[in-house]
């Protein structure tokens, strides 16, 4: 896993010794969204009434079961979908003008690389629509490959590669332009339990190196305590906040801490928050 | 490499097939049931292949001026299919209002349209170019706007959330993604627009391999007729394999699977 140990990143690198500041990054206010059917049956309530403080540089997951409404929260605050009531705005800021700043990253569920471009211009294409130099594009792409582990697959097509590479493709992609926020939608979910654990270490050492604040939705319990700093439960129909909880695993965290009685203890804790389950 | 080496052989194995078959029915024709249209009908392949080889030059100008025309025609056709297949795209309501105008277009026969169009054309090889475009440019469209529809809603999600341009959604991934989908037009109209480009030659025009069709079927050379359907149908055949190898060069990023 040294892969991070070589790269000289041009990030804030985070230091655990010192307490993180408390500032407020993203404030979600009374939102509610509503779905309506376009055959004319009943409207369907994908979040009703949440509230909820995202602090700079947290890593904060999104958990529950499906119809949740986790992924329509992490759209909203990603400006993919506008909510029927409610706000979410970044450092008093609306999420379209972050989009339109260009402050998000998102990886998606499927890496959704573009098969006609090699693996490089895939992480490269961002900052294309960022108007950057090439020699900067170059250069910067090498070190997002870098702190992947994908170096040496830069000329490869996305075909070529498994599918726990190209998921690590789509975070290099979404790192490249250094994105202040960093959304990801469920990012691990169709990969195999090893590939996972191991990008969830790849994950947290990445998080560290580049201190940005994360968003994560998942259904995995024990996914989301072993990355999160804090675990947000939402429960379905309607989707809502349903249990917030502080996750005191010590940092840095390794595989070792899956096997602390604590680690044990939040799943247990999580599990039994879920109303009506 | 086996696999390629195994292919020759079947394809082999069918052109010799193919070949003893034809000498063998033609044999039977001529020799058995003593047919008297029998060189018409089925004559020896071996003789027509004497024969293209006694016309080889006429046959490859007449070929050529045929194909010529074919290629500008296609090449025209082609970009007129992928602009309107783009402008479908970008809006509804254009799609509306052609769409089914396209779709009648190409329901007029081109035999009836040929000549009407040569009559305002007054001239042979714009006939051609205009016909073969013709016939082109609706698989392209068609072909093109089904893909570009087809791009998936993440990979667009993807440049909206980076706030793309329209400009750089066309180029960065509604085009490329098309790409696909574009040359399975390209490769149904090939062959469409030498069909068409002999059509036209067949009007009375003064060269083509239409004409050498024509003035062979007339004048009852029927080696010189056959050595000229075998001509164009390797022209149909060329065609279709020049838009493959444009294909594989265009599209690096597709699994050799064939």
């Amino acid at each position: 896993m040294n892969i991070l140990n070589d790269i000289d990143t041009e990030f804030q690198e985070r230091d655990y010794s010192k307490p993180r500041e408390e500032k407020t990054e993203i404030k979600i206010e009374d939102l509610s969204m509503v779905f309506q059917d376009k055959n004319g049956g009943e409207p369907v309530t994908a979040l009703k009434n949440v509230n909820l403080d995202i602090k700079e540089g947290e890593f904060i997951s999104l958990l529950g079961p499906s119809g949740c409404g986790k992924t329509t929260l992490l759209r909203i605050i990603g400006d993919l979908l506008q909510p029927s009531n409610g706000k979410v705005t970044v450092r008093g800021e609306s999420t379209r003008d972050i989009r339109l700043q260009k402050k998000y990253g998102i990886v998606f569920q499927n890496p959704v690389l573009y098969d006609w471009r090699t693996i490089r211009r895939n992480v490269c294409m961002p900052m294309e629509l960022l108007g950057m130099k090439k020699a900067e594009r170059t250069k910067r792409v090498s070190k997002m490959l870098d702190l992947v582990g994908l170096s040496e697959f830069g000329n490869h097509y996305p075909y070529e590669l498994s599918g726990g590479m190209q998921q690590r493709v789509g975070i290099a992609r979404a790192l490249a332009i250094k994105p202040e926020i960093l959304l990801m939608d469920e990012p691990f979910s169709a990969l195999d339990e090893f590939t996972r654990e191991k990008l969830h270490i790849d994950l947290l050492n990445i998080w560290r190196k580049t201190n940005k604040t994360i968003v994560f939705v998942t259904h995995n319990i024990s996914e989301a305590v072993f990355l999160s700093d804090r675990v947000v439960v939402l429960s379905p129909h309607p989707g809502r906040v349903s249990a917030v909880i502080d996750i005191n695993i010590p940092r840095p965290r390794d595989m070792e801490s899956k096997q602390t009685p604590e680690f044990y203890d939040y799943i247990t804790k999580i599990r039994n928050s879920f109303e009506g389950v | 490499m086996t696999d390629k080496k195994e292919k020759y052989k079947v394809n082999l194995v069918w052109i010799i097939g193919i070949f003893a078959l034809w000498e063998l029915i033609a044999f039977f024709l001529a020799q058995v049931a003593h047919d008297p249209m029998a060189e018409a009908k089925l004559p020896y392949p071996h003789l027509i292949i004497v024969s293209i080889a006694n016309n080889f030059t006429e046959l490859l100008s007449a070929a050529g001026l045929t194909f010529s025309r074919a290629v500008v025609g296609f090449a025209l056709g082609a970009v007129i299919g992928v602009v309107l297949a783009i402008i479908m795209s970008l809006s509804k309501i254009a799609e509306k209002i052609a769409l089914p105008y396209l779709i009648v277009s190409q329901m007029i026969p081109v035999l009836g349209l040929a000549p009407i169009i040569f009559t305002l054309a007054k001239n042979m090889n714009t006939s051609r170019i205009i016909i073969a475009s013709y016939i082109t440019f609706f698989p392209v469209a068609i072909n093109m706007l089904s893909g570009l529809n087809s791009v998936e809603s993440d990979k667009k999600e993807l440049l909206y959330s980076y706030a793309a341009k329209k400009k750089s959604i066309y180029f960065k991934l509604m085009i490329p993604y098309s790409l696909p989908y574009l040359f399975a037009g390209l490769k149904i109209a090939a062959p469409m627009s030498i069909t068409a480009s002999i059509l036209v030659d067949m009007l009375g025009s003064s060269g083509g391999i239409g004409v050498k069709l024509l003035y062979a079927l007339y004048s009852g050379t029927k080696d010189v007729f056959w050595a000229s359907v075998i001509t164009s149908a390797c022209m149909g055949i060329f065609s279709y394999f020049i838009v493959i190898f444009f294909e594989k060069i265009c599209m690096p990023w597709r699994k050799q699977t064939s």
